[in-house]
Order: C-alpha cells, then structure tokens, then sequence
C-alpha cells in the first residue's frame, strides 16, 4: 500500500462512486469506461491534476486494470513514499 | 477548488431541507469539467440545492438556445466563445484563416451575435439568464504580428462588447464581469488546446473552475449590504482633528491624503445609491461640526446620519446608529482605523462585517473600496434608494417630537396628510417588490426569500396576486414599501409573503393592505403562512394585537373580526388595479 494507491483510489471513487475501495482496486477501466464515455477523460484528467502524469485515454486503457495503472503511476513518481 | 475536491463534494449528501433547482448550460463546446465545477460551486455555495444541469447539443448555441423552453424556476446559463461566432474562429474547424475569409468570418460574427442577444432577451423574458461573453484567446489568424492588433480582431471584440452592452441592459440578464475574470483567471492560462482538439472542451481546469465560481457567485445572488458606519480621524480623513484642528485635516494630494478624498468619494457614490451612511467617532462633537462644515469636503455632510461624536465607547454609537436606522447589525458594515476599537464592536455585533482602514497603504485601501463595492453591489438603483435617508432622517424627528410628549398616532396620522396609494396585479416584473421581500426582516411574514425564478414561477399561477403600497405625506414620500403576495381559492386568500419596510412602521399602512385586500377580493378570510424568526417580531406584535390571544401558528382573520378589530384608518387611498 501506499500514498499513491490512497490517491489513486480517490480519483477512481470520484469518478465511479457507485464502487467500494475493494472493487477499484480489483477493477479493469475498459468495461468501465464502455459503460461512460466521459468517464475515461475525467480519470485522465485527473491522474493529471494529482499526479502531474500526463497519460493519453488511449495509455489508460491499455492499462486497463487499476494495479497496472498504479503501477505505471508509481513508475513516473518513484519518490513517494511507501506507506507502513 | 479542483477537480478532485469539486467531484467528491458532489458526491455528499444534500443538506435537509433540500429544494430542486434546474439549470440549463448552453454552450457551443462539450461543457465536461465546467458542468462538474459550475454543481460543486452552486453545492457550496446553496447546500440545500439539489442542483439538476441540462446542457445542449455539441456546437450548437444558438439551436440550444432555440429549443429551450424553461421549466418553472429554471435559471439558464449561456456560455458564449468565439467558435460560437464563427466556428473559424474555433480552432477544431478547418474552414480557413486565409486574409480573404477574415471580412466574411466578421460579418458572419456580427449576425450571429445580434441573433444570440434576441435569443438571450426573449428567454429572459420566461427565466433569469445568466451570460459569460467569450473568455478564450483569439486565434492566430490576422495578418499583424502578435504584437499590433488587427483592424478586423478589434472589430470582432466590438461586436462581443456591443452584444455584452446590449444583453447588460436587460433586467433579467446578468452579465459575468469580464475585468474581475480577467483579475482571476490570467487570458494565457485559460485555453488548453489539447483539451480542446481531443474532447471538445477548451477551458483548462483552472478557467473553468474559476468561471464556473463567479456564475455560481452571481447565481446566489446574496442581497446588498444596507449601512456603513465610519470613523473620522485616519479614515474620512488623514489626521487628528482634535489635536491638529479643522483647517488640518487632510483627504487631498497636497495633504498626501489623497487615498481619503478617495474613500470619501467612494461613500458618496454608495449614498448615492441608497447605502445608509453614519459616523462614529471618538471626538470633540464641536469640532467635527467644524470639520464637517468644509467645503472642499468631498462626502457631502447630508449624507451622513446620524453623527456620533462623542468619547463614549464606539460599540454604544454603534448601537444607537442601527437604532435610528432600525436594520440589523448583518447588514452594517464598520470601518475604523483602530483594531482596537473594531475588535470592540465586532465583540458587541459578532454579525457585523467590521473592518481596519488600511491608513497609510494605497494599494490595500483601493482593494478595501473593491470589497465594499461587492458588499453593496446592488442591480438597480431604485426610486425608494433616493429617498431612504431623507425618510429615516424624517422618522426620527418624529419620533423624538412623540417621545417629548408630542401627539398621538392618530393625531400625526390625521395632521401627516398621509396618502397611500395601492398597486393591485401579477406583474413579476416589479423589481422594488423583489427586493423588497428579499432584504426585509422585521415586518416579514415568514423570512421567506424567492430567487428570481422562483419570482417569475409563482406569478404564472393564475390564483396568484401581488399588492404593493407606497406611501407619502407631507413630511416627504417613503416610496414602495409593502408588499403582500398571495394567492385567492375562492372567498379565502392564503398569504405566503408579507413585507414591509421598517420605515413605514407606525402608519398603518398594514391595516390598509388587509383592508384593501377583503374588499377587492371580496375575501371572507385572509390566512397567513407565519413563521416566527429571529428578526420578525414586529409581525408577531402586528398579529397579537390584530388578533390576541387567538393568534397561533397559522393566523388567520375574517372579515367580521377585521372591520371590529381594525383602528381608525385617516388616509387618502388611490388606487393603481391591474398592474
């Protein structure tokens, strides 16, 4: 676990909160964002605003789980701090 | 606010007691953030909203606007950009920057922008209309460097600043500030092009939430502040008057005051617009007679009342100044030069907005005149607003005159030659009635406020009516100052708001509204949506007295008990139906 998931969690909620924390960490954006188009960009746009990553739609879902979008998160920001 | 904090604010709960409100966005592009940003402002802002945003088709403003027929208390918000013009003018068309389409890209701006203002004008007509005049860069597409503007980029930007004069004019179209987005919100940072050529929306994140704040802002439309009550030395003017004198005090450049003369003018703009204005300062109150009788003052001494001048503390002057205006401390503003002495009348009026005069600090001074603006702002300047100061200057005479053993009531009635004169229709268009029952406190049935649309709604009810008075007598006129508003089922009439003005306390003129109403609609009872608030015991006295102890939570009078119950009524009526 670490600050970034908690972040990352809370730009997923934010966009669908319907779901609980347990099920965006075992999600896939792809069904997600077939389901709402406007889903993707507001994701996208705010891995930008929090994260300061700049990653196409397109990127995200290639990605398409949220450990692998977490992951790549990660990998642009190797800084933060793991969380005990 | 940003984009994560705008959505998860959304996701909260509606604060109890939670009332709809519906919004139409129009605006050419796909409206995405901006419609996020413009619900999480307007949740802020009006937490007991549950606010509902419709938007129209992509790329079309103008068909957005021609299809929209408002539902009832729908406000309308209308984002205007220059691909709405043209869409060249937009940069995700392809039509052609080439010197020779500049002419025909002008004209066809200047077309549509006169059909945009009819389409705007006639949907105020059934809904208020919010409207943001195009906020995003020009694009590169004249022939001059970036540097020199172009003949036709200036004719484009007179035609969006004849269609903001024009749309700015009209009472039910409010028109966003373009200089205070233009403080907030820097032109190099609003557009974001990657947005804009992907997504269909061109406002970076930044713009958008301040945009969507300011309408948001406009949208609550919180009412003007009513009284401001200034200290003298070191704030109307630079110096100590009891220690250098009259002829030493300074409010002018030679004097290196010139930031007073400012100030001074600055309350001279709001006396003139109907912002009680009084005095409280520590001094010697011959002096300040003396001070006062300058004439290269620039606040005439007229507008200023009542004076207190005295070593008391300021918080009793303060006190005795709402007392003589009878307006509740919220509605007052308190600038001194000492913190010392606003902390001590912030301590006795916690509602009171109080504030230290940046002496000596031009540009905080000139930010200071800018937040007074904003907390007077007020749409129009009315009849009523010219008067004001003159009646309570008037009331007061009379009521020191009563207070030393002068004349009954009915004896000033009789003497006051007193006229009211009773405006009878449905006309949503009175905009003294508007403002009267959203500022007033004391003399108010139930503290209920309307928002413009909730204005124009109630009154597309047939059932429904609106009384107002006006009143005058020798001693000066008081302009419109009661509203009641209803609606008839048959012989009964039900009161939902009731209003009068704090001014016009003491004559009657209430007994003549319910007087007024049995009579023209031939009404057997008249039943009162009352509810008691903190500031409305003027009401509650009204119905105690009108009614005794029979007076319960929903009030009501007939006819029989009225005639018996109702006082010796002296005044001239003239009688203005159907409006």
């Amino acid at each position: 676990m670490s600050e970034h998931d908690d972040r990352l969690v809370r730009c997923f909620a934010s966009v669908f909160p319907m779901m609980n924390e347990e099920e965006i960490r075992a999600s896939n954006v792809v069904p997600l964002f077939d389901l709402d188009s406007l889903a993707g960009v507001t994701l996208v746009t705010l891995i930008d605003q929090e994260f300061g990553i700049n990653v196409e739609l397109s990127g995200l879902l290639e990605l398409g789980s949220f450990e692998a979008i977490s992951q790549f998160v990660r990998k642009q920001n190797p800084f933060e701090v793991t969380r005990e | 606010m940003n984009l994560l904090r705008a959505l998860e604010l959304l996701k909260q709960p509606v604060a109890e007691p939670a009332s709809d409100r519906e919004l139409f966005l129009a605006c050419g592009f796909t409206p995405l953030h901006l419609k996020t940003f413009l619900a999480a402002h307007l949740r802020h802002r009006l937490p007991n909203d549950r606010i509902k945003i419709g938007i129209g088709l992509y790329g079309d403003l103008v068909g957005s606007l021609e299809r929209l027929t408002p539902s009832r208390g729908m406000v309308v918000c209308v984002l205007v950009e220059w691909g709405d013009l043209d869409p060249r003018l937009g940069i995700r068309s392809l039509g052609g920057w080439r010197s020779a389409d500049t002419i025909d890209i002008v004209e066809s701006a200047r077309r549509q922008s006169e059909r945009l203002a009819d389409l705007v004008k006639q949907l105020a007509e059934k809904a208020p209309v919010y409207v943001s005049a195009p906020t995003l860069p020009l694009p590169p597409m004249f022939t001059t460097r970036g540097g020199q503007a172009n003949h036709y980029e200036c004719e484009l930007r007179e035609i969006t600043a004849s269609l903001a004069t024009s749309l700015s004019a009209h009472k039910r179209v409010r028109l966003l500030s373009s200089q205070l987005l233009d403080e907030l919100s820097p032109l190099a940072r609003r557009f974001d092009v990657k947005a804009e050529i992907t997504t269909g929306f061109p406002y970076s994140l930044e713009h958008a939430s301040t945009l969507a704040e300011l309408l948001a802002g406009l949208i609550q439309d919180s009412p003007p502040k009513k009284g401001l009550i200034t200290d003298l030395d070191d704030t109307l003017w630079a110096g100590i008057l009891g220690e250098i004198g009259a002829d030493r005090i300074a409010w002018d450049m030679a004097g290196h005051a010139h930031m007073h003369g400012l100030y001074q003018q600055f309350l001279g703009s709001l006396a003139s617009s109907g912002v009680l204005l009084a005095v409280a300062s520590k001094n010697d109150p011959a002096l300040v007679e003396q001070a006062m009788a300058r004439n290269d003052m620039i606040l005439s001494k007229e507008s200023l009342f009542p004076i207190e001048a005295h070593w008391k503390p300021k918080s009793e002057s303060v006190g005795r100044i709402l007392e003589t205006w009878n307006i509740g401390a919220a509605d007052v503003v308190f600038i001194d030069d000492s913190p010392m002495e606003v902390a001590e009348v912030h301590a006795a009026f916690p509602e009171m907005e109080c504030i230290v005069f940046p002496k000596g600090n031009y540009q905080v001074i000139w930010d200071l005149l800018k937040r007074l603006r904003n907390c007077f702002g007020k749409e129009v300047v009315s009849s009523e607003d010219l008067i004001r100061l003159n009646s309570i200057r008037t009331g007061s005479t009379l009521r020191s005159s009563a207070q030393n053993g002068g004349s009954s009531i009915d004896d000033f009635l009789v003497k006051a030659e007193a006229v009211i004169t009773l405006y009878f229709g449905s006309d949503a268009s009175d905009d003294r009635a508007f403002e009267l029952v959203n500022k007033t406190n004391q003399f108010n049935l139930n503290g209920k406020r309307y928002s413009e649309s909730d204005w124009i709604s109630f009154f597309q009810d047939p059932a429904a009516f609106l009384l107002t008075a006006s009143y005058e007598d020798k001693y000066g006129p008081l302009g419109k100052i009661a509203v009641v508003m209803g609606k008839t089922f048959g012989r009964k009439v039900h009161v939902s708001t009731w209003v009068m003005s704090c001014r016009a306390f003491s004559r009657r003129i209430e007994h003549h509204c319910l007087k007024y109403l049995f009579e023209k609609l031939d009404a057997e009872e008249i039943v009162f949506e009352y509810k008691s608030t903190p500031r409305n015991g003027p009401i509650r006295d009204f119905f105690a007295e009108l009614l005794g102890e029979a007076n319960g939570p929903a009030p009501s009078v007939h006819r029989a008990s009225f005639d018996a119950n109702v006082p010796v009524l002296s005044h001239h009526i003239v009688e203005v139906a159907n409006v």
